[in-house]
């Protein structure tokens, strides 16, 4: 019974997932009086359900300037979380027991996130915001809201059985040699190779990783590039799991309300993948299935599911390897390649290259949303290449995000008070601001954003005829609008899948080709690596005889993450029948893994309270957890107040706002010489150790797990 | 109790709103949210916001409950809270602020809406019979009074206001206790409590009917018309002196918890079913002018009358006494547990069954002894003179040797000393005489107490006979049938002669077999006869899930005794002025003990070295050595407290907790009854946070046991 709804002021859906059984439940409202009407469309019940609570809500904020957050029925029966996002209300219903408010909170803004991931600065503006959700086109709008009801399903699978989605932390493979191959790799054939190629039609590479599964195996930046934050990676990770699910999802995939574009496009993209790989790879990628035989599903089942979100690039590979078609024929192919999407319409939306915006920094300094183009290039089934460009109009990006930055300051400031307008001219900030737009205006601008601008000068600078604060107010926005319609312009509308410049794909083939030559002989090994990276039995890289369970008994599980880098480690804890791990199958594994989920879970909510140690005891386990800040050499610093969040702030993460980056800014603050890193140590204990060698066993391992992860990889 | 208006809790910032909204007065398009207000509070608040609130909220509750099929119980805002009941067409909402839990929240409703109910019964009901102005005025003391008394803690736990028993001479709370179980044995007095100046001294009431009589003071303070009649009014004026009677309503579950003492009586009652018919319809006893009582119950009658045809009788007779044979065990564990102290608790655990034993054997026995409790509390009989020397004197009147005439002598005076209705007499003569039998077993233990009278101050020595004694007392009319007493008391009121009753009450307890022999007595042919005998006044009216009781309350200065009663008590005097006078003397005894040994700590606090909260799940009782200004070290404590009091409710295979943040540690551990709070105020030494065995957090558990010990609190 799970219910995700995005809806505009005026209750106009904007977005909505449900599942089947509340999609049922619909029915059983609006069925009974069955006298040969036609229900009205989900979106529609949707609309008419909660439209007296959306209205509500902002009546509220409008009279009392509050609004809901939340509503709980009987015993938590049903629960309501409401998140407000510029003018649209995001919704989220349960009414199974199955997440509580903090789950549900961190969903919408996962799904925010994900909204600002492909949609930038649009987001800025709600109209701009409905344009992009609600195409007029239906088939179009089908396929926009059918992309994100897979991502949040996605989402909501690899929360429930990724520990790093559960803590919100990379997971990266750890072997140093293989590590140390594929980061080489990754930049000689990969990123230097892009960015030495002439056809590269003005793209950058910036970034370029590899995935086996959910987890890092090697990551690689180009000196020009800014660090990617690691929420944008594990956003990143999301979107590619999206695409080339991993087998444990293939589990899940028979949720029918869900439609699934995948197998409809199976058979179609297994003819397609014959062509295209290379004989040599043959006999490999086989022997690849047997090994993942033995974990999970059917191979035909998941094999086609890497083609769908392909079939730009990938058909258009087939046709670049067989025959030397003529670029012309390649834009006559993308072209198709759109006319089918549009007849397809539970394809995918354009999927790769996909115009992404990630935070970054552009001539030093920060912008939030700049447009990057992600080619997503599977390797082997599991196994993921990703490579992130940036187009050569990424200054623009940066203008338009700094006038856009300015022009909200402003907009508050009309917004608290009257007297505001008088001292705009004089206002430092305003100063700049003109400046700045008019030379902007003067280069870039439209006829439109030159007549406003124009506009708003004389109602806010002139003396002769002073306009309200109200009307400068509407003006303001205006302006904002029209700023970020012009980023949607170039970066929305001229988006890589539409026709906008990328990568040709000749060059993306070729990426492709060499490094899955170089992974050949590793690739079988990273793909049990991926479902058994730590174990309790032994040291990643240490000899056989030296385990955790030795050294540390009555230590059931453990998690520890590295705040500043966002990475994590973790024993593997697998759920799907297939795969054991030293839990064993079933019922024990899957009871553990309800105790760290719930320990995870706790431990949020305490630290969202401000508290970084917590140590219970439940049932037969001892739960800890441990927040600390150490500087680079691994000296402890002390630890100071955390903040204390109310329960409608955001959650605890890094995807729906990074609470951590928060935190270590604040400590930073307070110990401007030491590069501070923020550490979390989760383990799970049997109740039977006494407290004092618990604590000193999670000592001992946090120390360990530190010098382990120093082994520089990155 | 609630004699004094404190200006305080007007600025409780915690409690932002309250409100009662009919929805059936606002179905039609044009019809104003306001007609449909029954309440609001703050008062002062606009009508515009109050038209507001009343109206979004209404409106999405309607539609929550549309699309999950049940209301919601809580909404949450960006600043502020509020808990929801839907009751038919009235709509109860509290708002309050954010930093209080979201049970809390909805348990300080579910106590506002159960105060509103016990004293108005059903809300439909209330705003039927009484002008909004009145019940508006009530809802403003209700609220006042709840501000008035919760502290920091009762914002975090469900507790009663109850009296620091830590602070408190033990012997007195037993003598309470004590009181109670005497009054229990009257006629139709089913259970009781004591409350000194709003705090309870001791209960044998469930905790949620607890809350709802220590308002009594606030109800009463406004001459309120209760929905069950007005005849209550005059009627004060042939009650005793500071005796109040009221209808009240209980809920079926209350009921039903409060009739497992009584189930007894009724399962005896069949071999003199000519009594119940007396019982039932009470002949005017002699002293009382006939006039007035005829008055009385005719105007009785009148509002019986109405009430019953608003509310078609549906109680089955095993509806009306709700099998609940059997439960001596029971019950006396549970009493046990609500009137003593921690430090007497095991004492009389274990002494408790065996008693039992040797009561069942002999079942005329058992009476005399009880008697002697009641001998006992008559002990501090001087508060009658008013002054709190005079105690000490009276009392030695029972040194020499308990016997029967110097108790009689010790009623008359008291009868001297106040004014009080002739009709007293009889009784407290044939209570006197009852005595005598058993008299000197009486000896030791008045001795024990006459001591610890005269240091009230110094419990040192007193309390060691007394703790040995008085539980097994306890225990012993716990176990044994109240019935005899309540027979008596209703003959009493039948016979005039003081003698007649006496004999006849003796022989009946003989007679009768004993219930704890038969606990399959109670069998419905049983019950036949007693609900056919009884009319409406014996068998309690109920509408809807509530049922109607009677609560008589009789005040001592600060102090209160209130007894929940069936019905039938306000029509039977004899049953009145027996319990009138049989608890009048020890009360006011109690008084000037309480009133001498209240004041003097609060000097204690500034030594702390640690806080500590101590909270029973059943009783729902706090101890706590938290200081009335919060200091910031027990802010956070409480904080923390707060925290892991909802998770305890909600997890409950979680039983052991360790918080720590930068500025402290908290440790917490819980069982099915019972949660610990523990902190240190020790000025923690800042660690890292990083695992380390010699951070004081983990040390607490350990130091939680040592210390608390000395509390009574027992973690091992």
């Amino acid at each position: 019974m799970k219910c995700v709804l995005v809806a505009t002021e005026g209750a106009e859906v904007l977005f909505y997932w449900t599942d089947e059984e509340f999609e049922e439940s619909l029915r059983l409202k609006f069925g009974p009086e069955d006298d040969g009407k036609e229900l009205p469309a989900l979106e529609d019940q949707l609309s008419t359900l909660l439209a007296p609570v959306i209205i509500s809500s902002m009546t509220m904020l409008e009279k009392l300037s509050d609004t809901y957050t939340c509503f709980s029925t009987e015993n938590g029966n049903y629960l309501y979380a409401l998140h407000r996002f510029r003018e649209c209300l995001f919704i989220a219903i349960n009414g199974d027991h199955t997440e509580d408010e903090g789950d549900l909170r961190q969903k919408l803004r996962v799904l925010q996130f994900l909204f600002e991931v492909h949609f930038g600065l649009v987001t800025v503006d709600s109209q701009l915001l409905r344009k992009e959700l609600r195409p007029p086109d239906l088939e179009q709008r089908v396929r926009v809201w059918e992309h994100f009801q897979g991502l949040l399903l996605t989402y909501s699978r690899l929360r429930e059985q990724e520990q790093c989605f559960a803590v919100e932390a990379v997971e990266r493979l750890i072997h140093p040699q293989c590590c140390k191959l594929c980061i080489e790799a990754l930049e000689r054939h990969v990123v230097q190779a892009v960015n030495s190629s002439p056809a590269r039609a003005g793209e950058e590479a910036l970034h370029a990783f590899l995935l086996v599964h959910s987890k890092l195996l090697a990551f690689y930046s180009s000196h020009s590039a800014s660090s990617l934050r690691p929420a944008d990676l594990l956003a990143l990770i999301l979107l590619v799991q999206h695409l080339y699910p991993s087998k444990s999802a293939a589990e899940e995939e028979d949720d029918d309300s869900q439609p699934s574009p995948r197998r409809p496009c199976g058979s179609q993209s297994i003819a397609l993948r014959q062509d295209w790989s290379p004989g040599s790879s043959g006999p490999a990628r086989s022997s690849a299935r047997t090994e993942t035989d033995s974990f999970s599903l059917p191979e035909e089942y998941f094999t086609p599911a890497p083609s769908p979100g392909e079939q730009s690039s990938g058909s258009g590979s087939t046709v670049w390897l067989d025959g030397e078609t003529l670029p012309a024929d390649a834009s006559s192919i993308q072209i198709g390649e759109d006319t089918l999407q549009m007849l397809i319409s539970d394809s995918p939306a354009p999927s790769c290259p996909r115009r992404i915006f990630l935070e970054a920094n552009v001539k030093e300094s920060y912008c939030p949303m700049v447009p990057h183009t992600m080619y997503c290039l599977p390797l082997w089934p599991g196994i993921n290449m990703v490579l992130l460009t940036k187009a050569p109009s990424t200054t623009l990006a940066l203008v338009l995000c700094q006038l856009l930055d300015g022009f909200s300051q402003l907009e508050a400031k009309l917004k608290e008070g009257q007297e505001a307008r008088s001292s705009l001219r004089s206002h430092p900030l305003v100063g700049d601001l003109r400046q700045r737009m008019d030379k902007f205006v003067k280069n870039r601008g439209g006829q439109e954003i030159q007549s406003t601008w124009q506009e708003f000068k004389t109602k806010a600078f002139s003396r002769s005829e002073p306009a309200s604060s109200g009307e400068l107010l509407q003006l303001c926005r205006k302006v904002k609008r029209q700023l970020c319609a012009l980023y949607r312009l170039s970066f929305l509308s001229a988006a890589p899948g539409l026709g906008g410049p990328q990568l040709p794909q000749h060059l993306q083939d070729r990426v492709q080709m060499l490094m899955q030559e170089k992974l050949m002989d590793w690739k079988d090994y990273v793909l049990v690596k991926s479902r058994r990276n730590t174990t309790l039995m032994k040291y990643p890289e240490t000899p056989l005889t030296c385990t955790y369970l030795e050294d540390f008994p009555g230590l059931v599980h453990f998690i520890y993450v590295d705040r500043t880098t966002g990475q994590m480690v973790a024993p593997s804890l697998s759920s799907s029948e297939g795969t054991s791990s030293e839990l064993g199958k079933g019922p024990l594994a899957a009871f553990i893994r309800t105790k760290v989920w719930a320990l995870i879970r706790l431990a949020r909510r305490y630290l969202k309270k401000g508290y970084t140690t917590l140590l219970f005891r439940e049932g037969d386990f001892y739960c800890s957890y441990f927040l600390w800040f150490q500087d680079e050499m691994g000296y402890k610093l002390r630890i100071t107040e955390v903040p204390v969040l109310s329960d409608d702030s955001p959650p605890v993460g890094m995807l729906g706002g990074d609470h951590y980056r928060k935190l270590l800014r604040d400590y930073s603050k307070d110990h401007p010489a030491e590069a501070v890193r923020c550490q979390e140590l989760l383990a799970l204990h049997l109740s039977v150790i006494p407290t004092d060698v618990l604590v000193q066993q999670a000592g001992e391992l946090a120390r360990r797990l530190w010098e382990e992860s120093r082994v520089p990889l990155l | 109790m609630a004699a004094s208006t404190s200006t305080e809790t007007k600025s409780a910032s915690w409690w932002k709103y309250f409100f009662l909204y009919d929805g059936s007065k606002v179905k039609e398009e044009g019809d104003p949210t306001r007609a449909g207000i029954c309440y609001f509070y703050p008062s002062q608040t606009l009508l515009d916001r109050q038209e507001l609130l009343c109206g979004q909220i209404a409106g999405v509750v309607h539609c929550i409950s549309d699309i999950s099929g049940s209301p919601p119980t809580l909404m949450r805002l960006q600043k502020l809270k509020f808990a929801i009941k839907v009751d038919g067409d009235y709509l109860w909402v509290l708002g309050c602020a954010l930093e209080l839990s979201d049970i809390r929240c909805q348990q300080f409703l579910d106590q506002l809406m159960g105060f509103f109910n016990f004293y108005n019964g059903p809300v439909s009901l209330a705003y039927k019979n009484c002008s909004q102005e009145d019940l508006s005025a009530e809802w403003d003391t209700f609220i006042e009074q709840i501000l008035k008394n919760t502290s920091d803690l009762h914002k975090i736990f469900t507790s009663l206001w109850n009296l620091d028993r830590t602070k408190v001479e033990p012997l007195l709370l037993l003598k309470a206790a004590l009181i109670l179980q005497t009054c229990q044995r009257a006629a139709h007095v089913l259970a009781g409590c004591i409350l000194y100046k709003g705090l309870i001294v001791s209960t044998q009431l469930p905790p949620s009917l607890t809350a709802k009589v220590l308002l009594h003071g606030a109800a009463r303070r406004h001459q309120r018309r209760p929905a069950g009649g007005d005849a209550r009014q005059e009627r004060g004026a042939v009650l005793p002196p500071n005796v109040h009677i009221m209808p009240v309503f209980v809920t079926e579950e209350e009921a039903i918890s409060l009739r497992e003492f009584p189930r007894e009586h009724m399962a005896s009652s069949p071999a003199s079913p000519a009594r119940l018919q007396e019982r039932s319809a009470p002949p005017p006893p002699k002293g009382w002018s006939p006039s007035a009582l005829k008055e009385d119950t005719s105007r009785r009658e009148e509002a019986e009358a109405w009430t019953w045809a608003t509310t078609p009788e549906s109680r089955s007779p095993d509806a009306a006494w709700p099998s609940g044979s059997g439960e001596n065990g029971h019950v006396s564990d549970r009493d046990l547990e609500s009137i003593q102290p921690a430090e007497l608790h095991d004492t009389a655990r274990d002494q408790g069954p065996e008693l039992c034993c040797s009561l069942v054997k002999e079942p005329g026995l058992p009476r005399g002894n009880k008697d002697l409790d009641l001998s006992e509390i008559h002990i501090p009989e001087a508060p009658e003179t008013g002054t709190s020397s005079g105690s000490f004197a009276l009392s030695n009147v029972y040194v020499p040797d308990g016997s029967g005439p110097s108790h009689r002598e010790s009623v008359s005076n008291s009868g001297h000393l106040e004014p009080k209705p002739p009709e007293a007499l009889p009784v407290g003569t044939a209570v006197g005489d009852l005595l005598s039998a058993s008299a000197p077993a009486v000896l030791t233990q008045n001795g024990a107490l006459e001591q610890h009278e005269d240091l009230p101050g110094d419990s040192s020595q007193a309390p060691v006979p007394g703790e040995g004694l008085l539980p097994r007392r306890k225990s012993r009319t716990m176990s044994l049938p109240h019935l005899d007493s309540r027979q008596r008391g209703t003959k009493l009121s039948v016979g005039e002669e003081g003698t007649e009753p006496r004999v006849d009450g003796v022989h009946e307890s003989c007679s009768a077999p004993s219930p704890e022999c038969h606990p399959g007595s109670a069998d419905p042919s049983d019950d036949g006869p007693s609900a056919d005998s009884a009319d409406s006044r014996v068998t309690p009216a109920s509408w809807g899930e509530l049922v109607r009781m009677n609560l008589y309350t009789h005040s001592v200065k600060g102090l209160v005794l209130s007894l929940l009663a069936e019905e039938p008590l306000l029509g039977d005097r004899a049953a009145i002025e027996e319990v009138y006078h049989s608890s009048l003397a020890s009360l006011n005894g109690l008084e000037v003990h309480l009133k001498e040994t209240l004041p003097k700590d609060e000097a204690t606090s500034s030594t702390r070295t640690y806080n500590f909260m101590h909270y029973d799940r059943s009783q729902n009782v706090l101890m706590a050595n938290l200081p009335r200004v919060a200091t910031p070290q027990d802010r956070r404590f409480l904080q923390a407290a707060s925290l892991m009091h909802s998770d305890f409710a909600q997890l409950p295979s979680l039983y052991e907790m360790t918080l720590r943040n930068a500025s402290t540690a908290v440790y917490a551990c819980c069982n099915p009854i019972q949660e610990t709070y523990f902190q240190q105020l020790a000025s923690a030494s800042r660690t890292s946070g990083f695992p380390n065995p010699q951070d004081s957090a983990f040390s607490l558990p350990g130091k939680a046991k040592q210390k608390l010990l000395k509390h009574g609190v027992n973690l091992l």
